[in-house]
C-alpha cells in the first residue's frame, strides 16, 4: 500500500461565503477550442517520454496488473484512495476526454465530470508543464497505451470527509497555475533542469517541505526552502540543494547525473520512494536531460546554517569497531554482527554497489525516518537497465528489538565523523508500527 | 581483474559486482566457502580478507582487488587456523558440516585479532548461524583455544 | 556406470574454460577428501564385484562386496545404505561393522550406496535416512554383514596358508595364525575372501557385547576434519566436466504457469546467458556461471497464468491463502473427529469431573531452513544413462521416480546422495519441491551436464511446510485434583496423507503422534483427528508430528496439574509410577538438573528464573527435559536445557549427545521464533531476513543424560526435540502467570 500525504482534506481552511463559484468553476484550458488531429507516431513516443519523465506509471500501475489501469491504493490517514484507470478505455478509463479534459486534469486537478482530483495527483508541479508536452502526453495516452476495461475502486474515505469541493479552494492557495517561464538570466540547460525538476519530474513532491496544509511551501528556487528536504511517509527525502551534509554539496553534476542513470554512485545508492522514481522514471531520461536536472540542482544554495558544520570522514571510528573495543561502545557490537558485513567497519560500503553509512544525509540529517526505516524494512530491488540489483538491503525487523536498532542507528549516525541526531527506542516503535518490509520481487511495470 | 587468493593472484573474467563466493566457487573451482543465504544473514560464505573475517557473498570483487583473501582451503596454512581446525576435531564440534567453514573462519579470524578473547568478544565475533545447533560446541572450541591461545 | 575419476587429460579441461592449476588444485582437494569425496572426483564405483542393482533375489544387507571393499593399504570402503547429513550415521555405521570386521572404525573410508536391492536395510525392505530409523532397523544386519566380511577373510587366509580355520583369529585389521603369531593385513587377503561366496548371515557369530571396543563407545566421528576444512562435498558442490549453470523463477504460487515472456531477447543477451528455458510452475535460465544465471533468471518479466491440473500431484495455491486465516479455519472446526486412540469413557468421566479444564492449542507452519540450498546436477551419458547427484533421503523413490519422467528404466539412472548440508526432512520426495526434475529437463534440452542451485528465495518459496495444528483439550480432574480423563481433538493433515492422500477411512498417525501414545495413568483417554485439508504442500520436520504434538499435550498437563493443585513434576512422577522406565527417565533428568525446582526464583545474575519439565515418547526412544527461562525485555531467553534420552541401547554417546544438543537447538528455535507466514497465497519471508533461526547467543547450555535401559534400540535424530518445547512453554508460563498455549512466543507479549 502506498501511504502518501492526504493528511490535507480535514486541514484545509475552508472560507465562508463567496467560494462556491471557485469550487464549482471549471478552468479554462488553452485547448478548449482545439480538436486534437490524428497524432504523428513521433508525437507518441515524445509522449511516452513525457510520461516517464512524469513517472505515470509508479502510481496509476499496479504490480500485478496491466499498464495504467490505476488501482494502486494510497493510504491516507482518513482512509484508503486507489489511482484511477488512464487508459484510452472509453468507459473505464479517459477514452473519452479530450485534449483539454485531458490538461485540466494534469495541470488543473479537475477531472473531465468536473470533480475534483486529491493531490496525491502532483498536478501542482504538472501545472507547470508545457502546451507541447501536454499535447505529446495525449497522444500517448490515447494512441500508444492499450485500452483496459478496469472500473475505478472508490475511495474508503468517508463522508463527509470525502467531500472535494474544497480542493478547489486549495488549490486556488497553493497552485501557481501556470506554465514554466525560463529564466532568462540562466542559460538553456540551466532552464531545461529547472522545467525538468519543476514540472514533470516533480521532485518537489518530496523533497519540498510541507505547510501546515500539506501544500508544498515552494514550488522553485525562489525560496531557499524548495527541493531542502522533506519527511513524508515514513520517509526522510533528502535536501537536493548543496548542502553538504543534508544535500548533494559534496555531489559533482556527474555524480548526480549517475545516480539517477544509474541508481548508484560512489555516495549511495537508491533506496526507499526513491527506488521507484529511478526504476520507472529517472533512468529512462535523455543524458542531456539528466545532465540538465543535475546543472539545476547543484545551483540551488546550501543553508550552512541550518545545514551545520560540514562532515569530514573520521578514520578513528574503524579502530572502535576492532573487536577489543567494540564492546565498549553501544550499538557498535550490533553494527559489528549485522551492517558491517556490507557497508564495512570502515563505513565506506563497497564502491558503487554497497552504499556508504559515512557521511550520507541519511545519517547526517536531524530527520532520522530514512535510517529507521530502511533498516527495519530494508529496501525494494533497484532494476537497471532491466537488471535486478546484486545486493539488497534485508529488512531487520526480525532481528533487532527497538532498542537494538536505535542504539545501533545512533551509533551509524555517529560514527566516521558523522553528527546525526541520536535514534530513540520510541521512533522506532512508532516506524515499525506502521510500516511493512519491502518486497523484495523484481518489479518491472510496463508502460505498453 | 585480479584476485589474490591464498597467496595465488588469479585473473578472473566477472563483472565487478560479482559476489567474491560464486567467483571463488565457479570460476576458480574451489567449494569450500559455501553458499547459504547470499544476504550475510547466515556466514556459511565467511572467508578472510586482509585477516578480517569478510561474508563473500555480499563482497563485490570489485571491492577487495589487490587485497589478500584467504579462503576455507587455506586455513591450515596458517598457524592460528591450524589451531582452530586442530580444536574443531577435538570438540567434535560439526554436524552436518555445512556451515563449518565459515565457523572456523570465524573463529581464526578472531583468534588472529585478539589472542585471548574474552566471553564477550566470543559472543560478539561468533554470529554465524548453524541449522544443526552446534553451538555449544563452537562455544567450547573456541573458548579452549581463547584460554590456551591460538598460537 | 562409468568410472568418474578423471584421468590426467581430463582433469587439464575441468572445469572448462579455466586455467590448468585450478582444476588441478580441486581434483587433489576433491581426492584428499576421501570419506566425502566419493562423487565425482573421488574414486571410481562399483565396489567389488556383485553389483547393487543386478537382480531381484537379493536378500538386502547379505552382499558384502556390495558393502565392502578392503583396499592394500588396509583402508576399509563402506557403502552405507544411509545417508550422511550430520547425524553422525557414517560413523555409526564404520562402528558397527567395523566391530564385527574386527576393524577399527578409523580405517573405515564411507560414502552413501548408491540405489539397488542391496541397500534396503531398513527391516529388510526398504531404505530411507529418516524417522530415526538408520541405526535401530539395521544394527543386526550390519553386524552381521560385518561378521560375514571377517569369516570371508578367515576363510581365505586359511586357504591361503592352508591350515584350519579353526587356528586363525583376528586383530583389528588383521588375521593371525595364532600357532604362528603370523598376522596378514585385510587388505592383502581382501581380493580372494571378495570371491569367496558369502556366508550364510544366519548362523554367523556375532561378538559378545561386552567385549565391544567400538559400539557404544564415543568413536570420533569419521567426516570431521573434512568439514572442518571444507572438504566434504555436498550436491551443490559437484561437478563434472562440461558442466553448465542454471538457476530459476518460480511462479509466487503453486499452480501458476509459465505464459509469456517480456524480455526474453533482452535476458538472453545478459553477460553469460546461454539459455532460457521453460519449466513447470518455472522458467530458468542456463549459463556458464551460476550467479549469471540467477541474475538473469531475476530479471525474466514472466506473465504467470493458470496452470491446468496436469496430474502432476501439486496443490493449486489460492490467490487469498492466509496463514493467519487459515489458523482460525481450524479452529473453527467442530465436532469430535475421529478417533486414533481411545482408552475408556472419556466423556463421561470429563462430565462427572470434580473439576473441568479446557484450552485450544495452535501451531504454527515452520520451515525446514537447512543451510544447504537444494540442487541437482543431471548428466545424460553416452551410453543411454543418466546420472543425478542431490540430496535426497530415500536413493530408490528418486531413482524410480526419475525413471517414470524420463522412459529410462531404473538401472539407467545413477543416484548419487552426496552429504547433505543439513536435511531434517527437507529431501524426501516432495512434488515440485526438489530441483531435480527441473536440472533432468535442462540437461536434457541444453545436452549438457547442469547443474541447478536454487537461491534461497527459491527455496523458501517453494520449501514444503511442517503442517500446522488447531488442537481443542478438555481435561477431568477428580476431588484431588488428579485427571481422570484427557481430550484432544486436533484440527490438521497428517505430513503422509498430505503428500499422498487422505484416507477417509484411517488416520495418518504422523498427524496426532505425540498426543497419542502417552503413558500417564489417566484413565479415559480419547485423542481424535478432524481432517482439513491444507491448501500449502506439506513436509515432514524433525521429529514430524511429535514437533507440535508433544507442545500441545504437555503443556496442557501444566494446566491440569495447576488447577488440581499439584506440581507438574511431581504429577508426571505419580501417573508414570507403574512405568519403570519413564520413572526412571524422569528422575534422571530431575537428578541431571540439580533437583527439580519449579520457581519462579532470583538466580545469581539477579533476574527472576523458572523452570518446566516436558516429556516425550517418540521413535522408539524416550525423552525427557528440564528447561530454564528468564524474561528479557519481553523476549523469552533460555539459559539451561537438561536432558535425558533412553534410547534403550546405544552406538556412540558422543554423537547422541551432540545429536540432542542439536534437536534441542531447533526445537528452541521453532517455540521462540519460528512460523512460515503467508499472506495473498505467498510466503512474506523467502530468507532468513523475515524467518530467522535460532542465532548462537540465543543458544542455552545444554545437558545430556544417556540412559540405557536396556529396552529395544530406539532412534536418535529427532527424539531430542519433543520435550524441549514444552519444558520451555511451561517454564514461562510459571516465570510469567501467562498460559503459553501457541508458538511461536516471540508473537506473544507477556506482562510481567
Amino acid at each position: 500500500m502506498k501511504k502518501l500525504f492526504l493528511t490535507v482534506l480535514g486541514v484545509v481552511v475552508v472560507g465562508a461565503a463567496g467560494t462556491a463559484w471557485i469550487a464549482t468553476h471549471t478552468p479554462s484550458s488553452p485547448f478548449d477550442n482545439v480538436t486534437a488531429s490524428a497524432p504523428s507516431e513521433d508525437l507518441i513516443a515524445r509522449g511516452e517520454y513525457v510520461a516517464r519523465l512524469g513517472d505515470c506509471v509508479a502510481c496509476h500501475t499496479t504490480p500485478d496488473g496491466k499498464a495504467f489501469a490505476g488501482g494502486l491504493e494510497m493510504g491516507t490517514p482518513l482512509g484508503s484512495i486507489f489511482t484511477t484507470n488512464i487508459t484510452p478505455d472509453p468507459e473505464t478509463g479517459i477514452g473519452n476526454y479530450s485534449l483539454a479534459d485531458f490538461d485540466r486534469a494534469l495541470r488543473h486537478g479537475v477531472a473531465a465530470d468536473g470533480h475534483r482530483l486529491y493531490p496525491a495527483m502532483p498536478y501542482p508541479s504538472y501545472d507547470k508543464m508545457t502546451d507541447g508536452d501536454i499535447e505529446a502526453l495525449y497522444a500517448y495516452f490515447m494512441e500508444g497505451v492499450e485500452p483496459v476495461s478496469q472500473a475505478n475502486k472508490p475511495t474508503e474515505i468517508e463522508e463527509p470527509l470525502n467531500m472535494r469541493w474544497p480542493l478547489a479552494l486549495w488549490n486556488v492557495v497553493f497552485t501557481e497555475g501556470e506554465v514554466y517561464q525560463a529564466k532568462a538570466s540562466e542559460d538553456g540547460m540551466w532552464n531545461r533542469g529547472a522545467y525538468l525538476v519543476q514540472g514533470p519530474g516533480h521532485c518537489g513532491s518530496c523533497h519540498t517541505p510541507r505547510g501546515p496544509a500539506m501544500n508544498e511551501v515552494a514550488l522553485d528556487e525562489s525560496s531557499p526552502e524548495y527541493l531542502s528536504g522533506a519527511l513524508l511517509d515514513g520517509w526522510y527525502a533528502p535536501s537536493l540543494r548543496n548542502d553538504p551534509n543534508i544535500g548533494l554539496g559534496r555531489w559533482s553534476e556527474e555524480d548526480v547525473y549517475a545516480y539517477l542513470k544509474n541508481g548508484r554512485n560512489e555516495h549511495g545508492v537508491v533506496f526507499g520512494s526513491m527506488v521507484e522514481a529511478f526504476n520507472n522514471s529517472t533512468q529512462f531520461m535523455s543524458d542531456d536531460d539528466l545532465m540538465s536536472i543535475a546543472h539545476y540542482l547543484k545551483s540551488l544554495p546550501a543553508d550552512p546554517d541550518y545545514d551545520g558544520p560540514v562532515w569530514a570522514y573520521d578514520e578513528a571510528t574503524a579502530d572502535d569497531l576492532s573487536r577489543d573495543v567494540a564492546d565498549k561502545v553501544p550499538g557498535a557490537r550490533t553494527y559489528a554482527a549485522n551492517c558491517a558485513f556490507c557497508h564495512g567497519r570502515d563505513g565506506l560500503g563497497q564502491n558503487e554497489w554497497i552504499p556508504p553509512l559515512a557521511g550520507v544525509s541519511s545519517m547526517l540529517a536531524p530527520e532520522a525516518e530514512s535510517a529507521i526505516n530502511v533498516t527495519l524494512n530494508g529496501s525494494p530491488r533497484v532494476i537497471a537497465n532491466g537488471v535486478p540489483d546484486s545486493y539488497r538491503m534485508p529488512p531487520y525487523r526480525e532481528h533487532l528489538s527497538d532498542a537494538q536498532m536505535a542504539e545501533v542507528l545512533t551509533y551509524a549516525r555517529s560514527a566516521w565523523g558523522n553528527h546525526g541526531d541520536a535514534v530513540s527506542e520510541e521512533e522506532v516503535a512508532a516506524l515499525r508500527s506502521h510500516t511493512d518490509p519491502a518486497s523484495i520481487d523484481v518489479i518491472i511495470l510496463q508502460m505498453r | 581483474m585480479k584476485l589474490t587468493i591464498n597467496n595465488e593472484t588469479y585473473d578472473v573474467d566477472a563483472d565487478g559486482d560479482t559476489p567474491l563466493l560464486w567467483v571463488i566457487r565457479d570460476n576458480l573451482g574451489m567449494t569450500g566457502t559455501k553458499y547459504g543465504c547470499g544476504l550475510a544473514q547466515c556466514g556459511a560464505c565467511s572467508v578472510m580478507v586482509d585477516g578480517v573475517v569478510t561474508r563473500s557473498c555480499v563482497t563485490p570483487i570489485d571491492a577487495v582487488e589487490g587485497q589478500e583473501i584467504t579462503t576455507i582451503e587455506a586455513i591450515e596454512n596458517d598457524p592460528v587456523g591450524k589451531r582452530v581446525v586442530e580444536k574443531w576435531v577435538e570438540h567434535q564440534v560439526p554436524q552436518c558440516g555445512y556451515c563449518q567453514s565459515g565457523q572456523v573462519m570465524a573463529a581464526t579470524a578472531l583468534l588472529k585479532e585478539i589472542e585471548n578473547p574474552t566471553e564477550d568478544d566470543v559472543e560478539a565475533a561468533m554470529v554465524n548461524l548453524c541449522r544443526c545447533g552446534t553451538y555449544n560446541a563452537i562455544h567450547a572450541a573456541v573458548k579452549d583455544l581463547a584460554e590456551g591461545g591460538a598460537s | 556406470m562409468k568410472n568418474l575419476k578423471l584421468s590426467p587429460s581430463q582433469q587439464d579441461q575441468f572445469p572448462t574454460g579455466e586455467p590448468v592449476n585450478i582444476s588441478r588444485r580441486r581434483f587433489l582437494l576433491g581426492a584428499a577428501g576421501a570419506t566425502t569425496g566419493a562423487l565425482v572426483l573421488g574414486f571410481g564405483l562399483p565396489v567389488g564385484k556383485a553389483r547393487a542393482q543386478s537382480g531381484g533375489e537379493v536378500t538386502p544387507g547379505t552382499r558384502v562386496p556390495a558393502f565392502l571393499e578392503i583396499r592394500p593399504d588396509n583402508t576399509v570402503r563402506l557403502q552405507s545404505p544411509f545417508v550422511e547429513g550430520g547425524q553422525g550415521v557414517f560413523t555409526a555405521m564404520a562402528q558397527i561393522v567395523g566391530e564385527e570386521l574386527d576393524a577399527d572404525p578409523k580405517s573405515f573410508v564411507v560414502e552413501s550406496a548408491p540405489a539397488g536391492p542391496d541397500y534396503l536395510v531398513i527391516n529388510n525392505q526398504m531404505r530411507i535416512t529418516g524417522g530415526s530409523m538408520s541405526v535401530r532397523t539395521s544394527y543386526d544386519t550390519m553386524r552381521k554383514l560385518g561378521a560375514s566380511a571377517r569369516n570371508m577373510l578367515l576363510q581365505a587366509a586359511a586357504i591361503r596358508f592352508d591350515v584350519p580355520l579353526a587356528q586363525l583369529t583376528t586383530e583389528p585389521g588383521y588375521v593371525v595364525n595364532s600357532s604362528t603369531g603370523q598376522k596378514v593385513p585385510f587388505g592383502d587377503l581382501a581380493e580372494d575372501a571378495l570371491d569367496l561366496p558369502v556366508p550364510d548371515s544366519e548362523g554367523i557369530k556375532l561378538r559378545d557385547p561386552s567385549t565391544f571396543r567400538w559400539i557404544g563407545k564415543p568413536v570420533d566421528r569419521l567426516d570431521i576434519h573434512d568439514k572442518a576444512t571444507g572438504k566434504a562435498i555436498f550436491s551443490i558442490d559437484c561437478a563434472v566436466e562440461g558442466m553448465v549453470h542454471a538457476a530459476v523463477q518460480h511462479a509466487p504460487r503453486l499452480g501458476l504457469g509459465v505464459g509469456n515472456i517480456l524480455n526474453e531477447t533482452d535476458v538472453s543477451a545478459m553477460k553469460g546467458v546461454m539459455s532460457i528455458h521453460r519449466l513447470p510452475g518455472a522458467v530458468a535460465v542456463v549459463a556458464e556461471r551460476w550467479w549469471n544465471a540467477k541474475v538473469a533468471a531475476e530479471a525474466l518479466q514472466v506473465e504467470w497464468v493458470k496452470r491446468d491440473e496436469d496430474g502432476s500431484n501439486i496443490r493449486h495455491m489460492p490467490d487469498d491463502f492466509s496463514t493467519v486465516a487459515f489458523s482460525d479455519h481450524l479452529a473453527n472446526q467442530t465436532g469430535n473427529g475421529k478417533a486414533g486412540e481411545e482408552e475408556g469413557d472419556v466423556g463421561s468421566a470429563i462430565s462427572n469431573a470434580a473439576t473441568t479444564v479446557e484450552a485450544t492449542y495452535r501451531s504454527q507452519f515452520v520451515h525446514h531452513g537447512q543451510l544447504e540450498p537444494p540442487s541437482a546436477l543431471a548428466r545424460f551419458n553416452d551410453d543411454g544413462t543418466l546420472d543425478v547427484w542431490m540430496p535426497n533421503q530415500a536413493p530408490e523413490q528418486f531413482q524410480s521416480q526419475i525413471a517414470g519422467m524420463t522412459g529410462l528404466e531404473a538401472s539407467q539412472i545413477n543416484v548419487h546422495s552426496p552429504m547433505l548440508g543439513g536435511f531434517f526432512g527437507r529431501h524426501f520426495l516432495y512434488p515440485e519441491a526438489n530441483p531435480y526434475p527441473q536440472a533432468v529437463q535442462l540437461a536434457k534440452e541444453v545436452g549438457r551436464p547442469v547443474k541447478l542451485i536454487w537461491s534461497r528465495e527459491e527455496e523458501f518459496l517453494r520449501d514444503p511446510l511442517r503442517p500446522m495444528a488447531v488442537v481443542k483439550f478438555r481435561g477431568g480432574l477428580d476431588a484431588d485434583g488428579m485427571p481422570v480423563g484427557l481430550e484432544a481433538i486436533s484440527a490438521t493433515e497428517g505430513p503422509t496423507e498430505g503428500i499422498y492422500g487422505h484416507n477417509p477411512d484411517s488416520i495418518d498417525p504422523l498427524a496426532l503422534e505425540g498426543l497419542t501414545g502417552k503413558k500417564y495413568a489417566i484413565a479415559n483417554r480419547r485423542i481424535a483427528q478432524i481432517y482439513v485439508k491444507t491448501p500449502a504442500m506439506l513436509a515432514y520436520w524433525r521429529s514430524v508430528g511429535h514437533s507440535m504434538n508433544d507442545f500441545f499435550y504437555e503443556t496442557f498437563f501444566d494446566e491440569l496439574a495447576d488447577q488440581g493443585g499439584h506440581d507438574p513434576y511431581e504429577l508426571r512422577m505419580q501417573l508414570l509410577q507403574s512405568d519403570e522406565r519413564l520413572s526412571n527417565l524422569l528422575r534422571a533428568v530431575g537428578d541431571l538438573s540439580g533437583g527439580w525446582k519449579r520457581g519462579p526464583f532470583t538466580a545469581e545474575d539477579g533476574s527472576q528464573r523458572a523452570r518446566g519439565v516436558g516429556m516425550a515418547s517418540p521413535f522408539g526412544s524416550e525423552s525427557a527435559a528440564i528447561a530454564e527461562v528468564s524474561m528479557q525485555n519481553g523476549d523469552v531467553v533460555v539459559h539451561d536445557v537438561w536432558e535425558a534420552i533412553d534410547p534403550g541401547s546405544i552406538v556412540n554417546p558422543a554423537i547422541i549427545e551432540a545429536q540432542v544438543k542439536s534437536a534441542v537447538a531447533l526445537g528452541v528455535s521453532q517455540i521462540l521464533m519460528e512460523e512460515a507466514i503467508y499472506e495473498n497465497g505467498e510466503p512474506t519471508a523467502r530468507n532468513y531476513d523475515l524467518y530467522p533461526i535460532l542465532r548462537p547467543d540465543q543458544m542455552p547450555n545444554v545437558h545430556v543424560r544417556i540412559v540405557e535401559s536396556g529396552a529395544k534400540m530406539g532412534g536418535i535424530g529427532e527424539p531430542g526435540l519433543p520435550p524441549v518445547l514444552p519444558a520451555i512453554a511451561n517454564a514461562v508460563s510459571t516465570l510469567t502467570g501467562q498460559r503459553v498455549r501457541s508458538m511461536p512466543l516471540s508473537n506473544l507479549r507477556f506482562e510481567s
